[in-house]
């Protein structure tokens, strides 16, 4: 196995005062899918952003390789992680395959604005997020599924072994949540790219990852395979939630299921559909 | 675009020119030439136009270098108040296009950040102490145009220049120093007051080639970094995490933008006082008729070019043989344009 690219040590990350992250350790698998997961402001944003060196940190530091970011000129970085931030604003008015392009960027040089190695990863980057036939269409006028597509092409442009991606499913729905991380998962699998995704949803974390990382406040909890990590356990101690963990019914990952909703209290319980659904996969309902 | 392999963005063309390859905007490509033909026309019939009228054949002969009777009328008297009212209006087009990108602003312009206040004061100041020549007057105000705008980075400058945090300061000291030439208007003499009433408005009176020499020097000097301005300018269009994630150092090309500009706008204000509405204007306009996703650098010069000139020209004319500041001008020749442009046009671009 290659050794790991991307890498943290005795990372503390702080906006102003207030520290998020404080003397982090972490190695990002090589030619895995790792997922980041835990409760909102738990930190695992912001320690996406500070390996994409969108945020410097307070002390310690990310290593590609091995070298400090902050000692990396910005346009090597960029040819080596991809990142992807929660809500990318595109230019006004700028067509897909446009911003497609826009992923060119760290490989050329103003006298090689479109050569023939641009345009053959820009078309592939567009074919395999079967964004092709929407080319000439404005990004302003797509949906939320196709422009997360069109971004997603954007940084494949960039032909970087590390993709970071930020809350990729956010604002989509269902479907389209499954369609961006199949595609993330085929990238993965067929290009051998590292990805490092932050996820809210803690079962499509464990559908996807290879290697998963719960965190709270800052500091990671667990991390390994979804299987060995994500339990009932896990999720009280890092969610506050109770529930009970049974496996996927298509997959056999891992999958979280809340315990029962609020009721009236004196209301018999045992009726509703939700619990009676967990009841007949798992034995043990939470205490 | 034809469909199948190529996969050029719409509206682009590929060039192959020595060892590289470019990529051309066709639209931008056109208005660019449009703009300089209407540009042509306009100096032409700027200089046709004045107390006597001189007809174009006579013009063009001048302007070949041919001799011709109305050499002295053209040549002298006409020509070098021409030269600077297009070095101006190009200055504060581009200034303008440099200004928005970098503040990610439509409304920012040297007005906003500083630079006209800064001007505006130090020249009243100046004339209300005494010094009334039109060969210092223009330095007192560059100085003062930098001046604001040093003070402006200074107090926006915290670990980066952030975009609203330089148009809220520049706002902000654009109305103390606002205050400032109001106090020295009305303490000082009724007949400096009155010249630097006018003088605040931008005018192109008596305006010649000991004001166009330093802003064409200026011009010249910039060139190099007038080119590489305007292809940085498209990485900024993004938000800085996306530019950043593609390796685009945003933070010293919105310094490089911002010096750019405000070095363009001082100038051109020392030259012929803040006409800067045009500065706001041209490149509205500009990116309205090329439809790039960002704002076209050249285009807004040209642009910003023909706006003062066709103001000018008007300012000259409209209420001969009274000449008007042509600041009175600029804004009736390019708002309703761009206002126009807006409702006809409101779907793409300029949303922000």
């Amino acid at each position: 196995m290659t050794a790991n690219r991307l890498a943290a040590k005795g990372l503390t990350l702080a906006y102003e005062d207030r520290t998020v992250v404080d003397g982090l350790d972490l190695e990002i698998p090589h030619g895995k899918v790792t997922v980041i997961v835990g409760p909102n402001a738990c930190g695992k944003s912001t320690l996406l952003r500070a390996l994409g060196r969108l945020l410097k940190p307070r002390s310690g530091a990310v290593l590609l390789d091995g070298t400090e970011l902050s000692r990396i000129p910005s346009r090597q970085i960029a040819r080596a992680i991809g990142l992807l931030p929660q809500t990318p604003v595109p230019p006004e008015g700028i067509t897909v395959a446009d911003l497609v392009s826009r992923g060119r960027q760290p490989h050329q040089k103003w006298w090689q604005q479109w050569s023939d190695a641009d345009e053959k990863v820009i078309v592939e980057a567009m074919e395999r997020t079967a964004t092709a036939e929407l080319a000439e269409r404005l990004v302003d006028e797509l949906s939320g599924g196709q422009r997360q597509r069109v971004w997603i092409a954007m940084a494949l442009a960039q032909e970087t072994d590390v993709l970071l991606l930020d809350e990729p499913t956010t604002y989509l729905d269902i479907a389209h949540q499954v369609e961006v991380l199949d595609l993330v998962r085929q990238l993965n699998l067929e290009r051998g790219r590292t990805v490092v995704a932050v996820l809210h949803d803690l079962n499509q974390a464990a559908r996807y990852a290879d290697h998963l990382i719960a965190m709270k406040a800052g500091r990671i909890v667990a991390q390994g395979a979804p299987g060995d990590v994500v339990t009932a356990d896990l999720v009280r101690e890092v969610f506050g939630l109770a529930s009970v963990v049974v496996p996927d019914p298509v997959t056999g990952d891992p999958l979280v299921v809340p315990g029962a909703p609020w009721q009236r209290p004196g209301q018999p319980s045992g009726d509703t559909a939700a619990t009676g659904a967990v009841g007949e996969t798992a034995d043990a309902p939470t205490e | 675009m034809s469909a199948g392999r190529t996969v050029l963005p719409a509206g682009y063309s590929r060039l192959r020119a020595g060892g590289g390859t470019f990529l051309l905007h066709r639209r931008s490509i056109c208005v660019a030439t449009a703009l300089s033909v209407l540009l042509a026309a306009a100096v032409v019939a700027y200089l046709c136009v004045g107390e006597s009228f001189v007809a174009p054949a006579e013009v063009v002969r001048v302007l070949l270098g041919r001799p011709s009777p109305d050499e002295f009328v053209v040549g002298t008297l006409r020509m070098p108040r021409l030269v600077t009212g297009l070095l101006v209006g190009a200055a504060f087009g581009a200034a303008g296009a440099l200004i928005q990108t970098m503040a990610r602003n439509p409304l920012a312009s040297p007005d906003v950040i500083g630079v006209s206040h800064g001007a505006g004061a130090a020249t009243v100041a100046a004339m209300t102490f005494g010094i009334t020549s039109y060969t210092a007057l223009p330095y007192v105000s560059v100085a003062g145009g930098l001046a604001a705008a040093l003070l402006v980075y200074v107090f926006a400058w915290r670990k980066g220049l952030d975009a609203s945090r330089f148009v809220l300061i520049g706002i902000g000291i654009s109305v103390a120093l606002g205050s400032l030439t109001q106090l020295f208007l009305t303490k000082g003499d009724y007949l400096v007051a009155q010249q630097a009433k006018v003088w605040l408005t931008g005018t192109l009176n008596g305006r010649g080639y000991d004001q166009a020499a330093p802003l064409a020097t200026a011009l010249l000097l910039l060139t190099p970094a007038l080119l590489w301005a305007a292809r940085a300018q498209r990485g900024m269009s993004f938000d800085d995490d996306t530019a950043t994630a593609l390796g685009i150092r945003v933070g010293r090309i919105r310094l490089g933008l911002a010096t750019l500009g405000v070095v363009l706008a001082s100038v051109a204000t020392g030259a012929a006082g803040p006409v800067d509405f045009v500065a706001l204007l041209a490149p509205q306009i500009a990116r309205r008729l090329t439809r790039t996703a960002h704002t076209p650098l050249l285009c807004s010069a040209l642009m910003g070019a023909l706006i003062v000139v066709v103001a000018d020209l008007l300012a000259r004319k409209l209420l001969s043989p009274i000449e008007l500041p042509v600041g009175v001008l600029t804004a009736a020749v390019g708002a309703p344009y761009l206002m126009w442009l807006i409702r006809t046009r409101s779907r793409t671009g300029g949303t922000a």
